[in-house]
């Protein structure tokens, strides 16, 4: 699960020296809102967001750029150097995704440039890269049932449940463990692959699992 | 009364699933003896089925799918795509019989010999893909119906309502881009239920947006939460489409003693999904109606839930 892997490769950049409309055309035309700013050696110098941008200038000439008045021409004059945010936090190429997952959490970012350890952009990480990857995770690209089980927080519940599944010749899409309300509880979320349900619900009964009615089902217990 | 037809075919019990599965034919046992109980019986126009021309299936799959799934068939296997669609030597014949029972049904109506039909078939159809076998289902019925509608007999605008608890992925995938069949449906959650699909934003694509809905009830809701979905998304939706021709995709399994998903509906509540249905296809549609099985695993409650849709079908809506 490295970063690498589920970012996105071609990566448009813009030099220091670049002009605000032109960064605000690249955007636009390009439907992204970050760049990278990298020197003459593609290594990372800083990064610019829509957001630094509608900063620089009012939304009016942000919407439609013309020099017809003097403000704007100020504007035209400046360049990315002074709006952009140097030496902007960026994941090693090592980093896997969970590390992203949790740095974007705690910067509360939209996206991270990758860069190799002397500094080389390599590639961005968004939001909805990772999103992609959860998706991915969940494995609800795929026609499947998702259950909801409570179990005591011991070591070992996971397995009887996975073979209860395996007995049953269900293939499993994915498997997820989050937190229960009852400290010594944990609830299980396993998605099955299949339209076929009733027996499996019924065999972890029998095993004294605890279904979780639906509704109670939840994947944000973990503190804010 | 309507001159209602009853596909009947006992050859829709060959289709075996082996032991662990719920898509049995014991289902349509129950069902006969439904029908048989409400003393309906006397009242309906029976049929056989007769064995689909394979051109008509090859409206909506590719031939190399069909042949796949008559290979799998014809070597004995079990399996077919996943472990959900279990198979035996007659499941590719009885497939094409359920499509051709619904065809033959299609021919009666639009000749004028029966008014509206109910095809309890199996296997169902609404999870099939073009190229894939999903759910318990190999032929898209319901989608091969609404093509042999507008190829054979030129009706423009079909409107398909699919009440089956599960999402019906294939029909709404086959129809999506095709602003001539509106796909409706209402169904558990697809964030709770098999097949994952079916969220309140897929709305149809190209030409087909807006000719797509769908009506996903969190778990746990019943005949309220139907009322009103019905009342407000289905109802308006068809008004503005004014379908020419109304298809079923009959599913029992929301009901609140069917363990397949976690829905409440009661037999009431059946009754008037289906009575607004009917009221649907005689304000717009001739009352052409067809209503092909899908879901529904409760045995002991799929006698009354059939008997009381047939008798809808007969006897007309009842008010709500």
């Amino acid at each position: 699960m490295l970063v690498t892997k589920s970012m996105t490769k071609k990566v448009l950049t813009v030099k220091k020296d670049a002009g605000l409309f032109e960064i605000r055309n690249l955007m636009k035309e390009n439907n992204i809102r970050h760049l990278p700013v990298v020197d003459g050696e593609n290594r990372l110098i800083g990064i610019v967001t829509d957001r630094d941008l509608r900063s620089a200038m009012p939304y009016r000439i942000y919407r439609e750029p013309t020099t017809a008045s003097e403000e704007s021409e100020r504007i035209s004059k400046k360049k990315v150097a002074d709006i952009m945010t140097p030496d902007p936090i960026s994941i090693p190429a090592r980093y896997t995704i969970q590390d992203a997952l949790l740095l974007i959490d705690a910067h509360r970012v939209g996206a991270f440039p990758v860069t190799e350890e002397d500094g080389t952009l390599v590639g961005i990480v968004s939001v909805r890269d990772l999103i992609r990857a959860f998706i991915n995770v969940l494995g609800i690209g795929q026609p499947g049932t998702l259950l909801g089980i409570v179990v005591e927080d011991k070591v070992g519940q996971l397995k009887r449940i996975v073979d209860a599944i395996t007995e049953e010749n269900i293939s499993l899409g994915s498997i997820l463990v989050a937190r229960y309300w009852d400290e010594h509880k944990r609830a299980v979320f396993p998605y099955l692959l299949t339209n076929n349900v009733r027996r499996i619900k019924k065999k972890l009964e029998e095993l004294g699992f605890q279904l979780l009615d639906p509704m109670d089902w939840y994947f944000d217990r973990v503190k804010k | 009364m309507h001159k209602t037809g009853l596909l009947f075919d006992q050859r829709y019990l060959l289709h075996d699933t082996g032991s662990y599965h719920p898509e049995v034919s014991d289902r349509l046992l129950a069902a006969y003896k439904g029908i048989k109980d409400s003393e309906l019986l006397s009242d309906l126009i029976l049929f056989q089925a007769i064995p689909a021309d394979i051109r008509w299936i090859e409206t909506v799959h590719d031939r190399a799918y069909i042949d796949r799934l008559n290979d799998a068939c014809v070597s004995g296997r079990k399996q077919f795509d996943s472990a959900d669609c279990q198979i035996c030597a007659e499941t590719y014949d009885t497939a094409v019989l359920a499509v051709g029972g619904i065809l033959r049904a299609i021919r009666w109506v639009m000749n004028g010999k029966i008014d509206n039909a109910f095809c309890p078939i199996r296997p169902p159809g609404h999870h099939a893909e073009t190229n894939q076998a999903m759910g318990f289902c190999y032929f898209n019925n319901v989608a091969i119906a609404a093509r042999y509608l507008q190829q054979e007999f030129h009706i423009e605008k079909v409107g398909i309502i699919d009440f089956d608890v599960h999402h019906g992925n294939g029909t709404q995938h086959i129809f999506e881009k095709d602003p001539s069949v509106f796909y409706y449906s209402i169904h558990q959650h697809p964030s709770f239920a098999y097949p994952g699909t079916g969220r309140e934003f897929e709305e149809g694509s190209g030409e087909g947006l807006g000719f797509t809905k769908n009506s996903p009830v969190l778990p746990g809701g019943g005949d309220k939460e139907y009322h009103t979905l019905i009342q407000q998304d289905l109802v308006p939706a068809f008004d503005r489409f004014q379908p020419d021709f109304i298809l079923v995709s009959t599913g029992f399994d929301a009901h609140m003693d069917d363990d397949m998903a976690d829905m409440n509906v009661t037999s009431e509540g059946f009754t008037w999904i289906m009575s607004r249905i009917v009221e649907l296809a005689d304000r717009h549609a001739d009352g052409r109606i067809i209503s092909v099985l899908e879901g529904g695993y409760s045995l002991k409650r799929l006698p009354e839930l059939v008997g009381q849709h047939v008798g809808i079908l007969l006897n007309g809506a009842q008010a709500g």
